[in-house]
């Protein structure tokens, strides 16, 4: 599988639980301290579109290869889509619903 | 009551309250307007947080400071209290030894200024001396090589107190105000808690290990009974902000809810602030913030790592090491060193690098990390972040800060000052 750049969303209990439901829990990695981050993949053509569509987001290029700085409504968002549809490869949608 | 500050001497307060009296003092001074640093400088001269200095360093002390981190006196004295000004303004304002003048902050009276002394000082001497370094990308060296021409050295008499805004008002304390308020406490010891920071667990265990430190040997039965002998002062630092720092309304209202919201006992815990600007000066600046906290009438003043410093100028224990090489009697507060506390997963709590043996498993508290939980909105374990610190830093964010906890441009243009000066 082509490498793939990670929005990473935060997961505290309450969405965790959600993710549970969706049967996605176990693609979640854990952070600090009982705190989880689910890792959305991204292509680095989905990469492109996300900076040029949030112009605030940065992609982390030299150490963590993630995209950084994305609003938080948007990951809220992006968030939302993977429990609703049941996968996390979500970000063609997303960006198809954006418009990009 | 008369209080002793730092270096035994008698705490400063040059302050004029009442009204006439100080519109009798400024007749006929030339107005003299100073920008931001130069006003809340002279705010803490003249209520002694600087005591015994009673106004803007003259040469002799200045170069004291730099060559032997001393006033002339031999009190100990690590980072020069300056104000400067350009040979122009000197022309403009008609300025002489010998005369006074009236310094006005947006417009509006402040306080008088006796010149007793206009000078130069080499930067560079004064850069090595203070921060170690002359490299301009050092932010306290890049705010000397930016002062103007020449210093003006004398005494300074406030004349118009500032107005503080809201929620600042709640926690402005004068160094004998602070005082009285221990008093009224019943605190025999008292020590500071430095920051800029919204407090996360890491930053709470600190207090703890300091507030155990500074008791040390006392009895624990007042404590048991309700009203605790010691206590712990968290003293904000507000001042210059830059770019991604936290909101000061944000700093405060956190460090203050720790003992709203019982993780500090009332009788155990306060929080108030110094107005300042950070010389990031590392060892330097640790001594000041010493110096500062006994004017406050703390008695022990906490350090961790890389206290006060910036980048890499400095060593993480270099401002531990500097209270070494002051003997005691010239220093009448005693320095509490702290290491790291963090979050072990075998553990299974917050600990200490000093005591768990768990270290592959150590998860630190990332400031990156914390970061982006508050930006995501994302209510972490309350074991690492207390619930109402997250909530009340949302709200900073939407009340003060534009929607942002952390510092913007939109925040530096037009969010609300700590203090302002009103008309006479
Ligand atoms: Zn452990």
């Amino acid at each position: 599988m082509a490498e793939t750049y990670p929005i990473n969303i935060w997961i505290n209990e309450e969405r965790y639980a959600k993710l549970q439901k969706a049967g996605l829990a176990e693609l979640t990695q854990d952070a600090f301290a009982g705190l989880k981050k689910l890792p959305v993949p991204n292509t680095m053509n989905q990469v492109d579109r996300v900076v040029k569509l949030f112009p605030k987001a940065k992609f982390d290029s030299a150490t963590t290869k993630t995209i950084e700085l994305l609003p938080k409504d948007v990951k809220d968002d992006i968030f939302d889509m993977v429990v609703s549809m049941g996968k996390i490869d979500i970000m063609e949608e997303f960006l198809k619903k954006h418009g990009a | 009551m008369e209080f002793i500050g730092h270096g035994g001497k008698k705490l400063v307060e040059r302050v004029v309250t009442d009204k006439k009296e100080a519109l009798n003092k400024i007749k006929g001074l030339k107005a003299v307007p100073v920008r931001r640093q130069l006003a809340t400088e002279a705010i803490s001269l003249a209520y002694g947080f600087f005591s015994p200095l009673e106004g803007f360093m003259k040469k002799n002390d200045v170069d004291s400071t730099c060559k032997n981190m001393a006033l002339v006196d031999g009190t100990v004295w690590s980072i020069p209290i300056v104000f400067d000004i350009s040979d122009q303004e000197i022309v403009d304002y008609g300025i002489k030894v010998g005369t006074s003048v009236l310094l006005t902050y947006e417009g509006n009276p402040l306080a008088i200024f006796e010149i007793e002394d206009i000078y130069a000082y080499d930067r560079d001497t004064w850069s090595q001396a203070v921060y170690g370094t002359t490299d301009s990308k050092h932010p306290g060296v890049k705010r000397t090589l930016d002062y103007k021409d020449k210093f003006l050295g004398g005494k300074i008499t406030l004349i118009n107190p500032p107005k503080f805004n809201p929620p600042f008002d709640q926690y402005w304390l004068t160094p004998k105000q602070h005082r009285e308020k221990f008093g009224q406490k019943g605190w025999k010891r008292v020590v500071a808690h430095q920051t800029r920071n919204v407090p996360h667990s890491g930053h709470e265990w600190l207090m703890k290990h300091a507030w155990m430190a500074t008791h040390a040997e006392m009895s624990m039965e007042e404590t048991e009974e309700g009203h605790a002998i010691t206590g712990v002062l968290v003293n904000a630092i507000i001042g210059e902000k830059r770019a991604g720092d936290y909101i000061d309304q944000a700093i405060i209202l956190t460090q203050d809810a720790l003992r709203k919201y019982g993780y500090f006992r009332d009788d155990v815990h306060m929080t108030s602030f110094t107005l300042w600007d950070m010389r990031y000066a590392g060892p330097k600046e640790a001594v000041h913030h010493a110096i500062i906290r006994t004017n406050l009438g703390l008695t022990h003043h906490m350090f961790g790592r890389d206290h006060a410093g910036v980048g890499t100028y400095y060593g993480s224990y270099d401002a531990h090491r500097i209270f070494n090489k002051i003997p005691k009697e010239k220093l009448n507060i005693t320095p509490i060193f702290v290491v790291e506390w963090l979050y072990c997963p075998h553990c299974g709590e917050v600990t200490c690098i000093g005591l768990c043996n768990h270290k592959k498993e150590w998860q630190g508290f990332s400031g990156t990390v914390i970061r982006s939980i508050i930006m995501d909105g994302v209510k972490p374990p309350r074991l690492i972040f207390r619930p109402e610190i997250f909530d009340i830093v949302q709200e900073c964010a939407e009340k003060y800060g534009f929607g942002s906890p952390f510092v913007t441009q939109e925040y530096l243009d037009k969010g609300t000052q700590a203090f302002r000066i009103d008309p006479l």
